[in-house]
């Protein structure tokens, strides 16, 4: 008899791909196949659990950022692909859409990455015609490859008032504007900073474009005081039994309303008010967030960065998306005088403290009402474990696995 | 489709960027017409929303879910936007949680994007209270810094959690799931409700044969300046020194290192054994000012084994997670709120997690995100 011979990694991988290929939920796996994607790269690494890539050298003239190359550790694979610039709210025509397709059929191996994490639309291409794919991008698309290491990476609004009716400013027409800004538009091909910057705006307090924790600079929608009151409207939808007033007193995580049963009265401390939104998406559109309204300016989160992960910091409330403009310069220029390489914009807070932006915030943008920024825990994403912690949490999740998946 | 091409690029041209077609460019009539005029919202199941203009125009958006990493092939994304011309008003959105909205003009069209997509077999879904999104990041797709594939892990989660996200299962609120594959944590944000972040569990090995391309040549150049390789260590535990022979030796300190994978970023010829990477899962995070406002989540299991293509071990805490929010949340509190309610150490002990050095969970006074601004509010 003759041994079973071991399956190679790749015959393993293959395999694993068949599994992701089954469930309810749209294959990935089944798109990469509808394309030139080198699948038995990505099979191999999957079975080996180890990334099969390794970064490539690859230029294209005169073409600084936007463009990342990879060869495969056993040299048989390259893959490029190019992130290009989204129009803002990433809302797509079918025509634009139509010319990506196009572009992808004739320079790429038709695959495409339609949200990309940083904001951009991502182009799988081939590197033979990788050159005149920049040029079919920029002519036939209109818009370029660019964000890519220590430059300015995608800016990311939320749809706001193309689709919202809690937009408090327009951040579409804010992304627009700060992206092609010649303070900022002159860095967008070069890559002079010490890590890279990101700009995200959010048009509200719930924070949509995830501003608050994943942007350098972070624009987010506010107001001053308490939401405004249609007690009429309210009235009514009280009668017609769509809100509980009592409900919205209860639920209001700034304990800020009061229900007044004799008069059939809200009232709402603006002193108290945290802008949780809480009351104003139960009760739109009697309760609306307050007329004076503010662009909050935060900067310094990230997930990566030199002392891990950190939420943004308050520096003041804007009264329009122009006011930016000079603090992102000043600030820009103390980033690239100060902080040194792969630091963010919250490690130079970390390490040179605060004051690095109130100075900036003092000259910039005197007379705006300022934060008081909170301080920030360390949080540790990874650790280093011993063998025997390893197998506790080992043997704690066998028994996990026991409990949904039965025995077997 | 016209594609003449008629490129004569001056290739310095380049250097300009091309800044993207105006957004207004993109957007129907009706949407520029009602632009920052909507005063109302209803939803239509869990998937289709209606938004109502003060000018009386309506239009209802179709959430559709699509593969991990919004991977699509040409040929798909063709038959999608063929839907978007014969049923919407030729227009999409691509959403932050790596899903696609179809936009039109009324609920019949609506309900037919619906049937056409779900024939295709993309499930639409992912408003109020459910599943909103699992997002991740490319990992070993292109990525050279992942050390677990995030796009299986997603697929996986997907093909388990799918009832939340059509609604066929309500949750208390809704949820975002974040996958990625290293501490970079690319696959969206920390600050998400539940995020699996793969690592290392191990300080890095350097390649012996090829850490050189890394270092410089001579040991003299290090008494001029530090290279990143070290630089970037936030802990110190990646040291340089001159050998004997005039090159350059490096060591990491295994008691030391945090495995943040910092020194993997700038590169990549460092080693690591695949039987001790895994992930690790953390909970309760949120960006949104809602409920006690925005947080960093708590790291609630250090470590768990990768084993692809199954993955079990991160489905079933994953969902054990779910099940423990879903059964005792109150309507409309986020797994983050939940947890503050009931104290991390409650939540911790239903978990049942063994609790060592790496998830202690302190509790902290959270002010984040426009709370810091509460004096002048």
């Amino acid at each position: 008899m003759s041994e079973q011979k071991t399956p190679s990694d790749l015959e393993r991988g293959m395999k694993m791909l068949e599994y992701l290929e089954g469930g309810p939920w749209p294959s990935y796996v089944k798109e990469l196949r509808k394309t030139k994607y080198p699948i038995e790269a990505y099979a191999e690494g999957l079975a080996k659990k180890y990334t099969p890539w390794l970064s490539g050298s690859f230029r294209v003239r005169y073409v600084f950022s936007g463009i990342l190359a990879r060869r495969s550790r056993d040299g048989k694979f390259v893959e490029i692909h190019f992130r290009t610039y989204a129009p803002a709210g990433r809302f797509y025509s079918t025509s634009y859409l139509r010319k990506v397709i196009e572009v992808a059929k004739k320079y790429g191996i038709e695959l495409l990455e339609l949200g990309g994490n940083t904001g951009a639309l991502v182009m799988n291409m081939i590197a033979e015609k990788a050159d005149e794919a920049v040029d079919a991008i920029r002519t036939i698309i209109g818009t370029d490859v660019g964000g890519s290491g220590d430059t300015f990476r995608e800016f990311y609004a939320c749809p706001g008032p193309a689709l919202c009716e809690f937009a408090l400013y327009d951040t579409l027409h804010a992304m627009d504007y700060v992206r092609s800004h010649p303070a900022i538009y002159r860095y967008l091909n070069t890559q002079m900073f010490p890590y890279k910057i990101k700009f995200k705006f959010s048009g509200c307090p719930m924070d949509c474009a995830t501003a608050n924790s994943r942007s350098d600079f972070a624009l987010i929608g506010t107001w001053v005081g308490a939401p405004e009151v249609d007690q009429g409207l309210l009235r009514k939808m009280v009668e017609e039994g769509k809100i509980n007033p009592k409900e919205l007193v209860e639920s209001c995580p700034s304990k800020a309303i009061t229900w007044d049963e004799e008069r059939k009265e809200l009232r709402i401390d603006g002193s108290k008010c945290l802008k949780a939104m809480n009351c104003i998406r139960k009760a739109f559109p009697a309760i609306k967030p307050g007329k004076n309204r503010k662009i909050a300016l935060l900067v310094g989160a990230h997930a990566q960065g030199h002392f891990g992960p950190k939420l943004a910091r308050a520096v003041a409330l804007l009264d329009s998306i122009e006011d930016v403009i000079p603090f992102a310069t000043e600030l820009i220029n103390k980033y690239m005088e100060l902080a040194p390489r792969r630091h963010r914009i919250g490690d130079m807070i970390i390490r040179r403290g605060f004051k690095v932006i109130s100075e900036v915030a003092d000259k910039t943008l005197p007379n705006k009402p300022r934060g008081t920024p909170s301080a920030h825990l360390r949080v540790s994403i990874a650790a280093v474990l011993t063998d025997d912690e390893r197998k506790m949490y080992e043997d704690w999740s066998r028994s996990l696995v026991r409990e949904y998946f039965g025995e077997g | 489709m016209g594609m003449s091409l008629a490129i004569t690029p001056e290739p310095k041209d380049r250097m300009n960027k091309r800044i993207p077609v105006p957004f207004s460019t993109q957007l129907p009539e009706i949407i520029r017409n009602n632009y920052g005029r909507w005063i109302d919202r209803k939803f239509h199941g869990n998937g289709i929303i209606e938004h109502i203009s003060e000018t009386g125009d309506r239009i209802f958006t179709v959430k559709v879910g699509l593969p991990s990493n919004s991977r699509l092939s040409v040929d798909t994304l063709e038959k999608f936007v063929d839907i978007a011309d014969k049923y919407g008003l030729g227009v999409v959105r691509s959403t932050r949680g790596m899903n696609l909205e179809f936009i039109t003009d009324s609920l019949d069209k609506a309900l037919k994007i619906k049937e056409e997509v779900e024939k295709l077999g993309f499930p639409v879904g992912g408003w109020g209270r459910s599943l909103w999104h699992i997002t991740s990041c490319t990992a070993y797709l292109t990525c050279t810094t992942a050390v677990v594939d995030a796009p299986s892990i997603t697929q996986v989660l997907y093909n388990h959690l799918k009832p939340y996200f059509t609604g066929e299962i309500e949750l208390p609120a809704k949820l975002m799931i974040f996958v990625a594959g290293c501490p970079n944590v690319c696959g969206g944000t920390l600050a998400g409700d539940i995020v699996v972040v793969g690592h290392y569990g191990q300080a890095p090995k350097p390649d012996p044969e090829r850490i050189k391309f890394c270092l410089p040549t001579s040991a003299e150049a290090l008494k001029k300046v530090t290279p990143d390789v070290a630089a970037v260590c936030p802990v110190g535990a990646i040291k340089l020194f001159g050998k004997p022979d005039g090159t350059v030796g490096i060591e990491v300190d295994e008691r030391k290192c945090i495995a943040c994978s910092r020194c993997k970023n700038v590169c990549d010829y460092f080693d690591w054994d695949p039987n001790k990477i895994g992930v690790a899962i953390f909970a309760g995070g949120k960006t949104s000012n809602t409920g006690t406002g925005p947080r960093l989540p708590y790291k609630v299991i250090p470590w768990l084994p990768v084993n692809p293509p199954e993955y079990r071990e991160v489905v079933a805490a994953v969902r054990k997670i779910v099940d423990i929010w879903r059964g005792e949340a109150k309507p409309g509190e986020r797994l983050g709120d939940y947890i503050d309610r009931i104290g991390i150490d409650e939540f911790m002990s239903k978990l049942g997690v063994p609790r060592t050095r790496h998830n202690r969970c302190e509790e902290a006074s959270w002010n984040f995100g426009v709370r810091q601004f509460i004096t002048y509010m």
